[in-house]
């Protein structure tokens, strides 16, 4: 099946947190106990009951006082996943087939390796230590309904569909270069920014940390290239050299 | 007979060798997701578990094995030099191997090696399990954990053999501590002529 994603135009954004609220209802994620630190912006972050969130941001602008700008943050579902790399339980995190990154909480061993992994800072651990995000309501999808917070999206800031053909619909509307087109893969969440990506307080080239890769593509294959390459060695030592035998001092105590 | 090794020393690596091979079978099962492998400790969740506990075990027997050879392994002289311009002899039995102390030059390094990787295996791990709020300590430990992971498994087998089938009646050091006479006066003379003065005094 084609790939699906979300569209995320924070110029249509209105910052009403629909999103956030039909996504706490439809996964019944409990209210998170917060502080009024001044803004409209609550909770500051991500939390473990809260998937995705209303990012407020002001910025200078040109014929204003200011910009406001209100940007949806969220599981990504990369395509070439940082979490799922790095993730040592098999099955705790997979790719559903519409391409979302789904989580599975009874695999999940708590590590919180993924967190280190992810380029976006997403994942989130709830209080029995399990892995919590976004999983792009891979119950609704999978029944052929879109998910909770571009269902509920009143602005269409948020919109769900064939990853293509939302990438299609973002460069007719003007977007030349849609965020997250191509990095890591191609993301699942896909952002028409008007300016760089920095002025919305997301990188410009997100990447999965080097290390991780570096121990993905060198250090996992010399795990057994190394240890197999010692066993064959240690045989063909034995054969061609043999063991270090005492047979002359045996020799001499029975002789 | 002489006496190599004490029960202490028996015990203590025995402790060691169990849970590194365990250790090191779990990392497989982590590193590639071998189902087999997770289910034969329970689940990956009780997998993970064991892994923390074992490692418990390793690294206190790390600890213990300082006292027991760090003074050693660190003593070095033109015998050891010696023992590795002619590859200690393992390459041909008909070259003639400097004399030895109680550990050959070859133990000496083996040891140094699995000190500083284990300690590096040991420290990484426990961040992981006990400091997973920090991002960069996180990368960091993940790729200390894994570089000494791969650089133990190449070095351990080695050390496997060696203790055992490549010279026959090694492994007893392990079981009883004692070893022949001729076999110690042959393979560590150093050592032999060092217990022998220290009887006579």
């Amino acid at each position: 099946m084609a790939r699906m994603g979300i569209l995320v135009s924070p110029e249509l954004c209105i910052g009403c947190r629909a999103c956030q609220v039909a996504c706490k209802s439809w996964n019944q994620l409990p209210g998170d106990k917060t502080v009024n630190r001044g803004g409209f912006e609550n909770p500051p972050d991500l939390t473990p009951h809260l998937y995705n969130k209303i990012h407020y941001l002001e910025v200078p602008a040109a014929t204003d006082v200011q910009r406001w700008l209100f940007v949806n943050q969220r599981c990504m579902h990369c395509d070439d996943a940082g979490c799922m790399k790095i993730c040592p339980s098999p099955g705790a995190l997979y790719k559903t087939k519409e391409g979302a990154v789904g989580i599975n909480k009874d695999k999940c061993i708590g590590c919180k390796l993924c967190v280190a992994g992810c380029p976006f800072n997403v994942p989130r651990y709830d209080e029995k230590d399990k892995i919590s995000k976004c999983h792009l309501c891979y119950d609704r999808i999978a029944n052929g309904l879109q998910p909770a917070c571009t269902k509920t999206c009143p602005t269409g800031a948020l919109k769900y569909g064939d990853r293509d053909g939302l990438i299609g619909s973002a460069q007719k509307a003007g977007y030349a270069k849609v965020y997250g087109q191509t990095d890591l893969g191609g993301l699942g969440a896909l952002y028409a920014f008007k300016d760089a990506p920095k002025v919305y307080g997301m990188d410009d080239k997100p990447a999965i940390p080097e290390t991780v890769v570096f121990w993905h593509k060198v250090l996992k294959p010399l795990s057994y290239i190394g240890l197999g390459g010692v066993v064959a060695a240690s045989l063909i030592h034995y054969v061609a050299i043999g063991p270090h035998k005492e047979k002359e001092e045996e020799e001499k105590k029975n002789g | 007979m002489i006496k190599k090794a004490g029960a202490f020393e028996i015990i203590n690596h025995w402790v060691m060798a169990i849970s590194c091979i365990l250790l090191a079978v779990q990392g497989y099962g982590f590193l590639f997701h071998i189902e087999g492998i997770g289910s034969a400790f329970g689940g990956f969740n009780s997998m993970k578990t064991w892994h923390n506990y074992l490692g418990i075990a390793f690294s206190v027997s790390l600890f213990f094995s300082i006292f027991m050879y760090l003074k050693e392994a660190l003593t070095f002289d033109s015998d050891d030099i010696g023992w590795i311009t002619v590859l200690g002899g393992y390459l041909s039995h008909k070259v003639k191997v400097p004399p030895m102390g109680k550990i050959n030059t070859g133990q000496k390094f083996f040891y140094l090696a699995v000190l500083i990787f284990g300690i590096g295996i040991s420290a990484s791990g426990y961040v992981i399990w006990l400091l997973p709020g920090n991002k960069q300590y996180i990368l960091l430990s993940h790729i200390v954990h894994n570089i000494s992971f791969v650089i133990l498994m190449i070095a351990i087998p080695v050390h496997i053999y060696l203790g055992t089938i490549a010279n026959p009646g090694t492994l007893r050091i392990m079981l009883s501590g004692t070893v022949p006479y001729q076999w110690a006066k042959k393979r560590h003379p150093k050592w032999v002529a060092e217990v022998e003065r220290g009887h006579k005094a």
